[in-house]
C-alpha cells in the first residue's frame, strides 16, 4: 500500500514540476517559443533547425488534418454512439439503393477511440515541444551550439536505441491488441447485442447493466450466474491440470530422455517432435474423430469387450464410451489428450534447460557429498524454476485463455444434458473463452462477451501478478549471467 | 559398457510412450493412403491402399480442394510473419534485456497485463479496424495480425538474452561499438538458437490458426484461403465423408515441411544452448 | 476497386435514363447514347456441393443479361447452416445474393440484412419480364409464406425438400411395418440392425410435439412462443413418455447431430429419419433395397398419431447493403426460376419449390423427391427464434441418453419447464 502511494506521489511530484517548467517556458521563453504555441515548429526553424522543424510542423499538419477531416467525424458523436438509423430506399433507375447519412455506432466507439489516443500522443510531443523549444532559447542565451540534426539522428542507434527497437512493435501492439481491447472494454458498457447492432441498428450507453446481469441475476436468463460460476470452476481447474501436467511431464520426459544411458537420444526426441509438428487442427480434429462415439477406438474397445466390461460396472449406459460427449469423460479426456499436444513441447524447452545446468555447482555440491536428490532439489530445481517459472506463469494464463483444444475437440459434438447451462448456451466441457466465442458468434451478444472478458482479465491478473511478482521480485535476472 | 536391466526397461518404457505419442499420427498417414473417401471406423489401418488421396490433392482441384493455392498462401504468409516477427521479438527482447531505460518497467508490465486478454474477445474489433483499413480479405492483413502483436511474445528471447555475459557487451561499449552495433555484432550471433526458434514459432503461426483467418477471409472465395480455414472445411459435416481421407493427406503435406523445420529446431535448440552463448 | 465501383455506377446511370428517357425526372444526368453497356461486378455464396452447377446458372445469367450489361459474377463457398452467422457478422462484407434455410429469415429480415424483393418489382418487370406476383404465384405457397416477413417478400423461394423423412432398406423392412414406430423397430431389432434418428437437434424432436398439436412461433422482437409443457392434444409429458419408449427400444439408436451420413455409411442402420442430403449416402448403405417414405405413426398412450415433420426451404435473398442490389435481385430471380429449379433437380435432385416443375413426372418417378411430396401432407414449418435451438438440443439430448424415466412425470415435467423458460428468454 505505502509503495502505491509513493508511486502516486512521484507520478504527481513529476506532473507538477512538468508543469512549473511549463510555466516558466511560457513566463520567459522569446517570441518563437510563444510562437511554437501555434506553429510547433518555430522555435527550431529560429534556430535554424529546419529539418526538425519540417518533421514537427508535418507532424502538427498531420494531427490537424487528422483531427478535421477523420475525427470530426466520429467523436462529437461519442456521448450517444449516434442518433441516425440507418434508412434506405432502392432507386430502380440506378439499379441500386440509396442511403441516409447513417450513423454506425460501433464505427463511432473504435475511431473516437482511435482519436483520443492520437491526440493524447499529441499532446505529450505538444508539450514537450514547448519545453524544448525553451530549452534551446537557454542554450542559445549559454552559447551552447545546438545539436546537429545528423547526431540526434545518431542517438537513435545509441543511448536511444530502444526507442528505434521499440517503436513498430509498439506501434503494432497498439493498433492490433491495446485499441480492440479497450474498444470491447467500453462495449461492455453498452447494450451492443443482436438487436442492436450496426449498420442496421444502434447501440448505446448503458451503464454497469451488463455487470449486474450478470452478477445480479435478473435480465436474461436466471441461469446466467449459474453458468458463469460452473464454466468459472472448470476453467480454473482445467488451467491447473493443463499447466502442470505438460510441465512436469515435459521435465520427466526431458530427464529421462538426457539419461547418459539412453541410447539415441536424438531418435528419441525425433518421435515425440513429430507430435507437434502436425499443425494441432489437424492433429485435434483428427484425435476428435479417432475418439468419436462411432470412431475408430470405440470400435477397438468394442471389439475387446471393454465397452461391455464398462457397461457391466456401470461406468456407461451407452453402446460407446462418450469420450469426448459426456461429462466427465470429457473432462478427463480433454486433459489428457492436451498432455499429449503439450508434453513434446515442454520437453523441448527443458531439455534445453536441462542441458545448460551450471554444471561446476552440481560437481561441487557432490564433492561436498550431497546425494542426488539433494542436488535436484537445491540446485537443478531452483535453476530450472528460474529460467522456466515466467514460462509456467503464461503457460497458466495460456491454459485459461486455451481456445483450441476445447475448441476443436468438442465443437459441434458435444451436447450438454444440463439444461440450467443450456439455457445459458453453455456446456459442461466450455472455458470461460470458448463460452465467450459461443456468444458472440452464435448470439452476437458482444456486451456479454466483454464482461466475461474482462472478468477473464481480472482473474489471470489476480492469479498471476501476485506469482509473477514473486518471482521476478528482487531482479534476478542477473543471477545466472 | 554393461547392459543392465534398468536399461532395457528405460528403453522398454520410452518406446511405448512413443508408441502412444505416434498412434494418431500413424493413423493420419494410414488413413491418407486410404482408397475409401470417408472415415473409417471398423480398422485401424485402411482395406485398400491408394494415392488417390494425394493425387486429388495436388492435381484436381475442385471447389472444395483447392489445396495448392491455400498451400502457396499460406506460405507466402507465412515467410513474411516470420520475418516480421522475428524482427519484433528480438527487437523487444534487447530493449527489455540489454538496455536500461525509463519505461522499461511500465512497459514490462503492460506487457504481462495484454497478455492476459483473451484473444477472442477483441477479434471483432480487429476486424473491423482492418476493415477500415481496407485489409480484410487480403493475405497482407492476416500478415499483420499475426505479426505486428508479435513484440509480445518476447519473453523467452529476452530470458535467453539475459543470459547473454554483460561483460561482453561493456567490452564493445569500451571500443566504441554503438548500442546498434552491440545488437547486430554481438547479441544477434550469439542468440542463434533462440533466433531459430522464434522463426519456426512464427512460421508456424498461419498453419495453424483457423479462428483469425476465417474471420478475415470471409469473401468466401475458397483459392484465397489458407490450409488452415481450408482443411478445416473438409471436414464441415456435409463434406466429412467425401473428403476425410483427402483432409489427411492434406494434414500429411504440411506436416512434413513444418517437421524438417522442427527438426532443425531441435538441433539448434539443444547444440545451440549448450555450446553458445553461457560458454562462450 | 472504387474507380470502377464509380466507373460502374456512372454506367448504370446512363444506360437506365437512356432507357427511361422521357419518363423521368432525372434527365439531367448526362444521356450518354453511344450503346455502352455498364459493367456490374456481383458476388454471390452457394454450399460447397452446389458449386459446379451455381457456375453454370451464373454463365447462363450472364450471357442471357449480357444485352444489357456486362456482368461478372463471382461465386463464393458458404454453407447455407452457417450463412447467417457469416452475414450477421459483418452485413457489408457479405456476398449480393446468398442462399440461406427458411428459418434464419426472421434473423436475417430483423437485422436489415436482407433486401425487400416488393421492392424489386419495377426492376423485375423491366428486365425479366415478370411482376413480384409473378414469382409468388409460381412457386408453392408454404414456401413464398416462408419467404415472408411482416408481409415482405424477402427472398425467392428455390427448394421446398429441405425437411426430413424416412429411408429405409426394403430388403430389411417391409412396406407394411414402415408404417408405425412399433413394427418398424421389432423389425429392426429382428435383423440385428438399428433405426437411427437425430434426438439432439430441436429441428428434429419437435417432430413429436408438433404431431401432438404443439405449436411454436416467433415474436416481432426475435423471441420465441412455445407451449410444449402444456396440453395440446396431448399433454408434454404424454409426448415426452412416447418419446422415451421409442428412444429406449433395443431396435432405436439415437445418432448425434451431424453424424447422420457416417452412421448410414457405416451399414449399422437399417433405416434412419434423414433428408435429402442423405440421399447418396443411404443408396450406397441400402444398395437395391433403397427406399424412402414418409415418417411412421407412434403411440401416446395407446392412441396412433402419425408423426409430422419439419418442412423447410431454402431460398436466394439479396443483400440489403448489395452495391448493384437490382442485378442482384435479377440474378437471385434466374437462378431461382422454373428452368433452373428444374435443372437443379436434374443435376442434384434437389426439390423444387416451383409448382410447374413439381408437376413433372420425373419428381413422382423419383424415390426421395416423392417422399418428400409424400411426407409434406404432414409437414409444420418451424418458426422459431435464437433461443430456441440450444435448450431443445439439450431436452433430445437428456431423452436420448434416457436421464429422464418414463415414470416421473414430475421429473418430465420440471425438464419440459426448464426448457420452456429457457426457448422463451428474451433476446440479448
Amino acid at each position: 500500500m505505502k509503495t502505491v502511494t509513493n508511486k502516486f506521489s512521484n507520478i504527481f511530484d513529476s506532473i507538477m514540476s512538468g508543469l512549473s517548467k511549463y510555466k516558466e517556458a511560457i513566463v520567459k521563453g522569446d517570441l518563437f517559443v510563444k510562437l511554437s504555441f501555434l506553429w510547433m515548429g518555430a522555435g527550431y526553424f529560429r534556430r535554424k533547425q529546419y529539418i526538425k522543424s519540417l518533421i514537427i510542423t508535418l507532424f502538427e499538419i498531420a494531427v490537424l488534418v487528422f483531427t478535421f477531416t477523420f475525427a470530426i467525424q466520429y467523436v462529437p458523436k461519442f456521448g450517444t454512439l449516434g442518433t441516425v438509423k440507418q434508412e434506405s430506399v432502392f432507386n430502380p433507375i440506378t439499379m441500386q439503393k440509396e442511403f441516409n447519412n447513417y450513423d454506425n455506432s460501433f464505427q463511432i466507439l473504435l475511431f473516437s477511440l482511435v482519436s483520443f489516443i492520437v491526440w493524447a500522443i499529441f499532446l505529450v510531443v505538444y508539450i514537450r515541444n514547448i519545453y524544448r523549444q525553451y530549452q534551446l532559447q537557454l542554450d542559445e542565451q549559454n552559447g551552447k551550439a545546438p545539436e546537429k540534426f545528423k547526431d540526434y539522428m545518431n542517438k537513435f542507434l545509441n543511448s536511444k536505441f530502444h526507442i528505434t527497437l521499440l517503436a513498430l512493435p509498439v506501434l503494432g501492439i497498439s493498433l492490433f491488441i491495446i485499441i480492440p481491447l479497450i474498444a470491447m472494454i467500453f462495449v461492455a458498457f453498452t447494450n451492443y447485442d443482436q438487436k442492436h447492432m450496426p449498420p442496421t441498428e444502434l447501440f448505446t450507453w448503458v451503464g454497469f447493466n451488463n455487470f449486474v446481469q450478470l452478477f445480479g441475476g435478473g435480465g436474461i436468463t436466471s441461469t446466467f450466474g449459474y453458468a458463469f460460476v460452473r464454466v468459472l470452476i472448470w476453467t480454473l481447474v482445467w488451467a491447473v491440470f493443463a499447466t502442470f501436467t505438460t510441465y512436469i511431464g515435459g521435465i520427466l520426459l526431458a530427464s529421462l530422455i538426457n539419461n547418459k544411458r539412453v541410447k539415441l537420444k536424438k531418435m528419441w526426441r525425433t518421435l515425440f517432435v513429430i507430435t507437434i509438428a502436425v499443425p494441432q487442427f489437424v492433429s485435434l480434429l483428427l484425435v476428435k474423430n479417432f475418439f468419436a462415439d462411432g470412431g475408430i477406438v470405440n470400435t477397438i474397445c468394442a471389439n475387446i469387450g471393454l465397452i461391455d466390461w464398462l457397461r457391466d460396472i456401470g461406468m456407461i449406459n451407452t453402446t460407446y464410451i462418450p469420450f469426448l460427449t459426456s461429462p466427465g469423460w470429457a473432462h478427463v479426456m480433454v486433459i489428457l489428450i492436451n498432455i499429449w499436444v503439450g508434453v513434446p513441447y515442454q520437453m523441448l524447452i527443458a531439455t534445453g534447460v536441462l542441458m545448460n545446468l551450471p554444471n561446476d555447482q552440481i560437481e561441487s555440491a557432490r564433492m561436498d557429498g550431497a546425494n542426488s536428490f539433494q542436488i535436484f532439489r537445491h540446485i537443478t530445481m531452483p535453476y530450472v524454476l528460474f529460467i522456466t517459472g515466467p514460462a509456467l506463469v503464461t503457460d497458466f494464463v495460456r491454459n485459461i485463455n486455451n481456445f483450441n483444444v476445447i475448441f476443436l475437440l468438442t465443437n459441434n459434438t458435444y451436447t450438454t444434458s444440463n439444461q440450467a447451462l443450456a439455457n445459458s448456451q453453455a456446456k459442461e466441457i466450455d472455458l470461460l473463452v470458448t463460452w465467450l466465442f459461443t456468444l458472440t458468434r452464435d448470439n452476437y451478444n458482444y456486451k456479454m462477451a466483454a464482461v466475461i472478458g474482462i472478468v477473464v482479465f481480472v482473474i489471470s491478473a489476480v492469479c498471476t501478478l501476485v506469482v509473477f511478482k514473486r518471482l521476478t521480485s528482487g531482479d534476478k535476472e542477473g543471477a545466472y549471467r | 559398457m554393461k547392459i543392465k536391466f534398468s536399461d532395457i526397461l528405460r528403453h522398454l518404457f520410452l518406446a511405448f510412450l512413443a508408441l502412444i505419442w505416434l498412434i494418431p499420427i500413424v493413423w493420419l498417414v494410414a488413413t491418407s493412403f486410404s482408397k475409401y473417401t470417408g472415415m473409417n471406423t471398423s480398422t485401424f489401418f485402411p482395406e485398400e491402399w491408394s494415392l488417390i488421396n494425394y493425387k486429388n490433392l495436388l492435381f484436381a482441384s475442385d471447389s472444395v480442394t483447392q489445396f495448392p493455392s491455400w498451400f502457396k498462401n499460406t506460405f507466402v504468409i507465412a515467410c513474411a510473419t516470420c520475418v516480421v516477427s522475428t524482427a519484433f521479438v528480438l527487437m523487444v527482447a534487447y530493449a527489455t534485456s540489454c538496455m536500461k531505460f525509463k519505461m522499461r518497467k511500465t512497459l514490462m508490465n503492460i506487457g504481462i497485463t495484454l497478455n492476459l486478454f483473451p484473444a477472442v474477445l477483441s477479434m471483432i474489433a480487429v476486424y473491423f479496424i482492418l476493415k477500415a483499413l481496407d485489409l480484410t480479405n487480403n493475405h497482407l492483413g492476416l500478415i499483420l495480425i499475426y505479426s505486428a502483436t508479435s513484440g509480445l511474445g518476447y519473453l523467452i528471447a529476452k530470458g535467453f538474452m539475459d543470459t547473454v555475459p554483460e561483460s561482453l557487451r561493456e567490452a564493445a561499449y569500451l571500443d566504441g561499438a554503438s548500442e546498434a552495433r552491440v545488437f547486430f555484432t554481438i547479441v544477434i550471433p550469439m542468440s542463434k538458437p533462440i533466433i531459430v526458434y522464434t522463426i519456426i514459432s512464427s512460421f508456424l503461426v498461419p498453419w495453424m490458426d483457423f479462428v483469425f483467418a476465417t474471420l478475415m477471409l470471409n469473401s468466401g472465395i475458397s483459392s484465397n484461403w489458407t490450409v488452415a480455414i481450408g482443411l478445416n472445411n473438409m471436414l464441415d459435416r456435409m463434406l466429412l465423408n467425401q473428403y476425410f481421407t483427402q483432409f489427411c493427406a492434406g494434414g500429411v503435406l504440411i506436416s512434413i515441411p513444418i517437421s524438417i523445420l522442427f527438426l532443425i529446431m531441435q538441433k539448434f535448440y539443444v547444440e545451440g544452448i549448450t555450446g553458445g552463448a553461457v560458454k562462450g | 476497386m472504387n474507380k470502377k465501383r464509380i466507373l460502374s455506377v456512372l454506367l448504370c446511370a446512363t444506360m437506365a435514363t437512356s432507357i427511361f428517357a422521357g419518363c423521368t425526372q432525372k434527365q439531367n444526368q448526362s444521356p450518354n447514347n453511344n450503346g455502352e453497356k455498364p459493367s456490374v461486378n456481383l458476388t454471390m455464396w452457394g454450399q460447397e456441393q452446389d458449386q459446379q452447377m451455381l457456375q453454370g446458372m451464373i454463365d447462363d445469367f450472364e450471357k442471357e443479361y449480357s444485352k444489357y450489361a456486362d456482368i461478372k459474377v463471382e461465386l463464393g463457398v458458404q454453407s447455407d447452416a452457417k450463412a447467417r452467422d457469416r452475414i450477421l457478422t459483418d452485413q457489408e462484407a457479405a456476398a449480393d445474393v446468398f442462399s440461406f434455410p427458411s428459418d434464419r429469415i426472421q434473423d436475417l429480415a430483423s437485422a436489415g440484412a436482407l433486401q425487400s424483393i416488393d421492392d424489386m418489382s419495377p426492376v423485375l418487370e423491366q428486365y425479366a419480364g415478370k411482376t413480384v406476383d409473378d414469382v409468388k404465384k409460381a412457386n408453392i405457397e408454404g414456401s413464398v409464406e416462408a419467404a415472408t416477413y411482416d408481409n415482405t417478400l424477402y427472398a425467392f423461394p428455390m427448394t421446398a425438400d429441405n425437411g426430413y423423412f424416412l429411408y429405409y432398406d426394403k430388403n430389411v423392412i417391409s412396406e407394411d411395418e414402415v408404417k408405425s414406430w412399433d413394427t418398424l423397430l421389432s423389425a429392426a431389432e429382428k435383423s440385428g440392425k438399428k433405426v437411427g434418428m437425430i434426438l439432439a437437434s430441436g429441428w428434429y424432436n419437435a417432430s413429436f410435439f408438433y404431431s401432438a398439436g404443439f405449436t411454436t412461433s416467433q415474436n416481432k422482437d426475435g423471441t420465441t412462443n412455445i407451449d410444449w409443457n402444456g396440453t395440446a392434444d396431448y399433454s408434454g409429458v404424454e409426448v415426452t413418455q412416447s418419446m422415451l419408449k421409442i428412444a429406449s427400444n433395443p431396435g432405436f439408436m439415437p445418432i448425434a447431430d451431424g453424424d447422420m451420413s457416417n452412421q448410414i455409411a457405416s451399414g449399422k442402420l437399417c433405416a434412419a429419419i434423414s433428408g435429402t442430403w442423405d440421399a447418396n449416402a443411404a443408396q450406397t448403405a441400402f444398395g437395391d433395397g433403397f427406399a424412402a417414405t414418409k415418417l411412421p405413426s407412434f403411440k401416446i398412450g395407446d392412441k396412433d398419431v402419425q408423426q409430422k415433420a419439419v418442412v423447410g426451404y431454402k431460398m436466394i435473398g439479396v443483400n440489403a447493403h448489395s452495391k448493384n442490389a437490382g442485378w442482384a435481385a435479377l440474378l437471385a430471380d434466374f437462378i431461382t426460376n422454373e428452368d433452373q429449379q428444374k435443372a437443379r433437380f436434374e443435376i442434384r435432385q434437389i426439390g423444387p419449390s416451383n409448382k410447374k416443375v413439381l408437376e413433372d413426372p420425373m419428381i413422382s418417378e423419383n424415390i426421395t423427391a416423392s417422399a418428400v411430396v409424400e411426407q409434406s401432407k404432414f409437414g409444420v414449418r418451424q418458426d422459431v427464434g435464437n433461443n430456441f435451438w440450444a435448450p431443445t438440443k439439450t431436452f433430445g439430448e437428456i431423452v436420448a441418453k434416457g436421464q429422464l424415466k418414463a415414470d416421473d412425470t414430475a421429473g418430465i415435467q420440471k425438464a419440459l419447464d426448464t426448457m420452456v423458460e429457457g426457448v422463451k428468454a428474451p433476446i440479448e
